[in-house]
C-alpha cells in the first residue's frame, strides 16, 4: 500500500524500520550503559543539553523557597533568638552549678586529705549559716553533742585554722572564728619559731599580733602557725600571714596586722579536730588566766 | 482529533518543540516523593498526542531523542526512555489513521495502553538488569494521564482553532 503512495504522502523510512533501527540503539545503549559504562561522555553531552530545562524546573522552587524564607526570616530569627537565648540561660546556669560542684568537691577530697594527715579522729561539718550577730563572727555548722563535737575544739579548713567551737547544742554548734574579736590564737613564727598570740578585731577585720616590742623580728609576708602550747590546737597548722608591721617610735609596741590564711568566709565544709589530749595537771592553783575562751567582747 | 467540520490551522514547528519542552520541564519538576508516583509522564503523553495528530512531523526518531533525554535527566539506565518512547510512537503510528477518527475518551483509554506498555518496557529492563519492582503505584500516574487526555487535547486544539488574523 505504501510502494503506492503519491509523493506528498512519502515520509521515508517505514516507521518499522526506523523502530527497529532505534529499538537497536537502543538496546545498545541500556547494554552498554548498564553493563560496560561507554555511554558517560554521551550522558555529559545531553546533560549539558538538558541543563537549561533542569534549571527551569528548578528554579522557580527555588525562587518561591527563597522569597518565603525571606519573609519569614524575621519572625523565625527572633523566635530562634528567644529560643537560643532560653537554652543560653539554662546551659550557664548548669555550667555554674557545675563549678560550684566542682570546687566543693575540690575542697570535700582536701578536706578529706587534711583529715587523714591528722592522727587524731575529726569529723566534717557544713557550714550552717553565718552567726547574724554582726559585732562577732561566729558560724553554725551542723554538728553537735550527738556527733561527739565538744566546747573548745580547734576548727580548720583546708589551709588552716577557722575557729573554735564555742558552744555546742544537740545538733548544731557554733563555730568562733579567729577574727572574732579578742578570739586569741597561740602561735609562733614559722620563720623563727618565735612565740605570741593572735588576736581577731572582729568581723572582716584582719588580724593583728600584739603586745610585741618595736623591734621584734617579724617581717611582711611571716606565716603564722599555730604553737600548739595551748593543748587546744595541734602544733602546726596555719593560721596568718603577716600583711604589716607599722614600727612607729610614737608607741611602745609595733603594730602587726596579719590576714587569715583560712579562707575563713568562703566555703560550706569545715574540718572538726578532736584533740582532746591528756594533759598532765596543772602544777599550782590554776588561775583562768590562760584560758582559751573569753566570754567577753 | 476526532472527526469535525472545523479546519485546522497547521501546526508550527516551534508549537510542538514548546510543547515538549514544557512536557521536560514538568517531568524534570523536583516531585515530592510522595506524589512522584502519581505524575503522569507527560513527555510520553505528548508524544502518543503528536504522533497522533502530526505524524509526518513527530515519530519514532523525536521520541526517541526525548527519551535520552529522559534518560539523562532522570539519571536513569541509557537508553530505557528512549526504547519505550520509540514503541509506543511506532505503536500509534501504526495505528494512527483509525487513532485519530477516535473520540477523545477511546483516544485516552488507547493513551493508557500506550503510557502503561512504556511503563512496564522500562521495568522490564529495570528487572532484566537487576532492579527490584517498584510496585504497582508506579503505574498509577497513567491513570491520570488518560483522566487529562481530554481537556488537554481540547487545550493544544485551541491553539490551531484560532483564527489566523487572531494568531498574527
Amino acid at each position: 500500500m505504501q510502494a503506492t503512495q503519491p509523493a506528498f504522502f512519502r515520509q521515508g523510512p517505514k516507521p518499522l524500520t526506523r523502530l527497529l533501527i532505534f529499538s537497536v540503539i537502543s538496546l545498545a545503549m541500556i547494554v552498554g550503559d548498564a553493563h560496560f559504562k561507554m555511554l558517560d561522555r554521551v550522558r555529559e553531552k545531553v546533560s549539558v543539553v538538558l541543563y537549561p530545562l533542569q534549571w527551569l524546573a528548578t528554579e522557580p522552587f527555588e525562587i518561591a523557597r527563597t522569597t518565603t524564607q525571606f519573609f519569614s526570616r524575621q519572625a523565625e530569627l527572633l523566635a530562634e533568638n528567644r529560643r537560643l537565648n532560653d537554652a543560653q540561660l539554662v546551659a550557664q546556669a548548669q555550667a555554674m552549678k557545675m563549678k560550684a560542684l566542682e570546687a566543693e568537691n575540690l575542697r570535700l577530697r582536701q578536706l578529706d586529705e587534711r583529715q587523714a594527715s591528722f592522727g587524731s579522729p575529726s569529723q566534717l561539718v557544713e557550714i550552717l549559716y553565718n552567726g547574724r550577730d554582726p559585732f562577732t563572727a561566729r558560724l553554725i555548722v551542723d554538728r553537735g553533742e550527738r556527733a561527739g563535737i565538744a566546747p573548745g575544739q580547734a576548727v580548720i579548713d583546708t589551709v588552716g585554722v577557722v575557729g573554735q567551737i564555742i558552744r555546742i547544742q544537740p545538733l548544731t554548734s557554733e563555730v568562733r572564728m579567729i577574727t572574732d574579736r579578742d578570739q586569741m590564737v597561740p602561735v609562733m613564727v614559722e620563720r623563727n619559731q618565735l612565740r605570741t598570740v593572735i588576736y581577731g578585731m572582729g568581723r572582716n577585720q584582719p588580724l593583728e599580733v600584739r603586745n610585741m616590742a618595736p623591734n621584734v623580728d617579724i617581717k611582711e609576708g611571716d606565716r603564722l602557725v599555730t604553737s600548739g602550747i595551748d593543748g587546744i590546737y595541734p602544733a602546726g597548722l596555719a593560721v596568718a600571714r603577716v600583711l604589716r608591721i607599722d614600727r612607729s617610735a610614737s608607741s611602745a609596741f609595733a603594730r602587726i596586722v596579719c590576714a587569715p590564711l583560712a579562707d575563713v568566709d568562703q566555703h560550706r565544709f569545715l574540718l572538726v579536730l578532736n584533740t582532746a589530749r591528756v594533759l598532765p595537771p596543772y602544777p599550782v592553783t590554776p588561775t583562768p588566766t590562760p584560758d582559751k575562751k573569753k566570754r567577753g567582747r | 482529533m476526532p472527526v469535525s467540520s472545523q479546519l485546522l490551522r497547521p501546526v508550527g514547528g516551534a508549537f510542538i518543540t514548546f510543547t515538549f519542552i514544557v512536557a521536560l520541564v514538568i517531568n524534570l519538576l523536583p516531585w515530592q516523593a510522595e506524589v512522584a508516583n502519581f505524575t503522569p509522564d507527560f513527555v510520553a503523553l505528548f508524544i502518543v498526542y503528536w504522533t497522533l495528530n502530526q505524524p509526518r512531523r513527530v515519530g519514532v526518531g523525536v521520541a526517541f531523542m526525548l527519551g535520552v533525554l529522559m534518560d539523562v535527566g532522570d539519571g536513569n539506565v541509557l537508553g530505557q526512555h528512549a526504547f519505550a518512547y520509540a514503541v509506543i510512537a511506532y505503536l500509534t503510528l501504526s495505528r494512527q489513521r483509525l487513532l485519530n477518527v477516535f473520540p477523545f475518551w477511546q483516544q485516552a483509554l488507547v493513551t493508557l495502553g500506550m503510557l502503561w506498555l512504556s511503563q512496564a518496557l522500562m521495568v522490564i529492563i529495570r528487572l532484566l538488569l537487576g532492579a527490584s519492582f517498584v510496585g504497582w503505584g508506579y503505574f498509577a500516574g497513567s491513570v491520570l494521564a488518560a483522566i487529562i487526555w481530554t481537556p488537554l487535547s481540547n487545550l493544544l486544539l485551541m491553539y490551531q482553532r484560532k483564527p489566523k488574523s487572531e494568531a498574527l
